[in-house]
């Protein structure tokens, strides 16, 4: 699926949150890392290790002490760049969905199009309700938020974050906080995104999914990258201690 | 019956109706443009109030100290008399302009508590689901921040815009001619109290009401289904 060319490139990165009255905790430790064009990062690891961290570095949600962070050419760390310009192309689906409870399913897809890309109320809606039927609930778009269930909301979350046709699809543990009833179909319409050669990076529970859908697999533990490979290699023969403990009592 | 022209006798009151129309538009449009000027500078205030630019926030903070802390009978005196009185304005302001001036600074800065609270209550996740998008801190304040914020904060929003209504009645003392000064007129032609007050209080709880089911439906339009 990947064709080599980086659309991610991440060199030597370190974030320390200092909190005032405790020991401060290093986020992430000189992590590198790359993701190409149409490739999918399945990025794993015990709670605390810094994968969300990792994941917010990479559209600028959390700015980074060092090292250097490219997107598509872009030196995301440079004071010249203008991140929001930069997160258009750097998607992002969050654990607890973070739609805008004030508009319904459609105008949380059109807003941002309308507001971002200035795109007219026309062409928004039409891509909105596309994006909604690829999503599988095109029968919802004037439902609310607090009207969905969780798996319906993170879809319409999915569809937002398409309409910006993003270079690359950041997802942060997304279906940690859907009912288990739900978490499937979402997961297969991550693996239709995979397979339709949406670049992205996936920070998961799921093994299941992270086998079959992932090009590469990343164990990140204490802020580190311990360990990577293909979906085989860290599944079946995890070569680090940490690596085999973590899956121990994961699987 | 007869008491009942005794204690309020409409006839009269029905021969000043005119003077009451009067006052009650300008109490209304007094306030209607008070009201939006208020909403303007609470919500600058408030944004100022929380940036981190600590000249900004200090400037915000210092206005809605000096407002609570002073009478709003002195700051419509000094927004009328003094002000015009420094180098800054080439002309006098006229007493419907000093009126309305100083009522929307009063509220601005009560509005503004309320408005950054609406806007604290905001989840960190409204504002990162709408930077994950691309949309520039005036975007996301405009299209995302705010709308909610308001809609949350509507009902104390709708208490000072009442506080904002009544106290409109001061403005009489620079010689604008509103619902109190209408009173007035019934009181120093007629000598009658209850004709005059009664009538005053009513159309300020008629205010009272439109202005309620308009902010029922903006706070329905503002919010959502969560509204
Ligand atoms: N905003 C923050 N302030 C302070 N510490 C934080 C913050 N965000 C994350 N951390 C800490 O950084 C470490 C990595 O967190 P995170 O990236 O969220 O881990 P993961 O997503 O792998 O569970 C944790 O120890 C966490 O407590
Ligand atoms: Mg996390």
């Amino acid at each position: 699926m990947s064709s080599q060319t980086p659309i991610v490139v991440v060199k030597d990165i370190c974030k320390t949150f200092k909190i005032r009255g405790r020991p401060p905790v290093h986020a992430l430790k000189n992590v590198t890392n790359h993701v190409d064009k149409g490739e999918v990062l399945v990025v794993i690891g015990p709670s605390g290790s810094g994968k969300s961290t990792f994941l917010r570095a990479l559209n600028g949600l959390e700015p980074i002490d060092s090292g250097s962070i490219v997107i598509d050419g872009v030196e995301l760390t440079s004071p010249k760049t203008n991140l929001n310009r930069l997160r258009q192309e750097v998607g992002m689906v969050f654990q607890h969905f973070n739609l805008f409870e004030h508009k319904t399913a459609l105008e949380n897809i059109t807003m941002p199009q309308m507001v971002v890309l200035k795109r007219s109320r026309g062409e928004a809606n039409e891509v909105g309700r596309r994006l909604l039927d690829r999503v599988g609930i095109g029968d919802k778009e004037d439902s609310y938020p607090s009207e969905l269930s969780g798996g319906q909301q993170q879809r319409v979350a999915i569809a937002r974050s398409l309409a910006m046709t993003p270079k690359v699809m950041l997802f942060d543990e997304v279906t940690s906080a859907l009912d288990p009833e739900t978490v499937g179909g979402v997961l297969d319409l991550m693996k239709e995104l995979a397979a339709d050669g949406t670049t992205m990076v996936v920070v998961t529970h799921e093994m299941g999914f992270a086998r079959e859908a992932a090009d590469r697999v990343t164990f990140m533990d204490f802020g580190e990258i311990i360990e990577e490979g293909t979906p085989e290699g860290v599944f079946d023969n995890p070569q680090h201690e940490r690596t085999q403990l973590f899956l121990s009592q994961i699987l | 019956m007869d008491w009942i022209l005794d204690f309020y006798n409409y006839r009269v009151v029905a021969q000043y109706l005119p003077e009451f129309a009067r006052g009650l538009g300008s109490t209304a449009w007094i306030s209607l443009l008070a009201l939006a000027m208020s909403l303007v500078i609470g919500t600058i205030a408030a944004i100022m109030r929380m940036s981190p630019n600590p000249l900004l926030w200090r400037i915000a903070a210092g206005y809605v100290q000096a407002i609570r802390s002073t009478p709003l009978l002195i700051q419509i005196y000094l927004i009328y008399f003094t002000l015009p009185a420094l180098p800054l304005l080439d002309r006098r302001l006229d007493e419907l302009e000093g009126g309305i001036i100083a009522l929307g600074l009063n509220a601005g800065a009560y509005m503004s508590e309320i408005i950054r609270a609406g806007i604290e209550s905001i989840s960190r996740g409204q504002v990162e689901g709408a930077m994950s998008v691309g949309m520039t801190y005036p975007q996301r304040m405009r299209y995302v921040v705010l709308p909610q914020a308001f809609a949350r904060v509507a009902p104390p929003l709708l208490g000072q815009t009442a506080v904002l209504i009544k106290d409109s009645a001061l403005v009489s003392f620079i010689g604008v001619f509103e619902l109190f000064g209408a009173g007035l007129v019934i009181l120093n032609e007629r000598l009658m109290p209850n004709e005059a007050f009664l009538t005053v209080a009513a159309c300020y709880l008629a205010i009272y009401t439109v202005m309620l089911s308009v902010t029922g439906y903006a706070q329905r339009r503002l919010g959502g289904a969560a509204a």
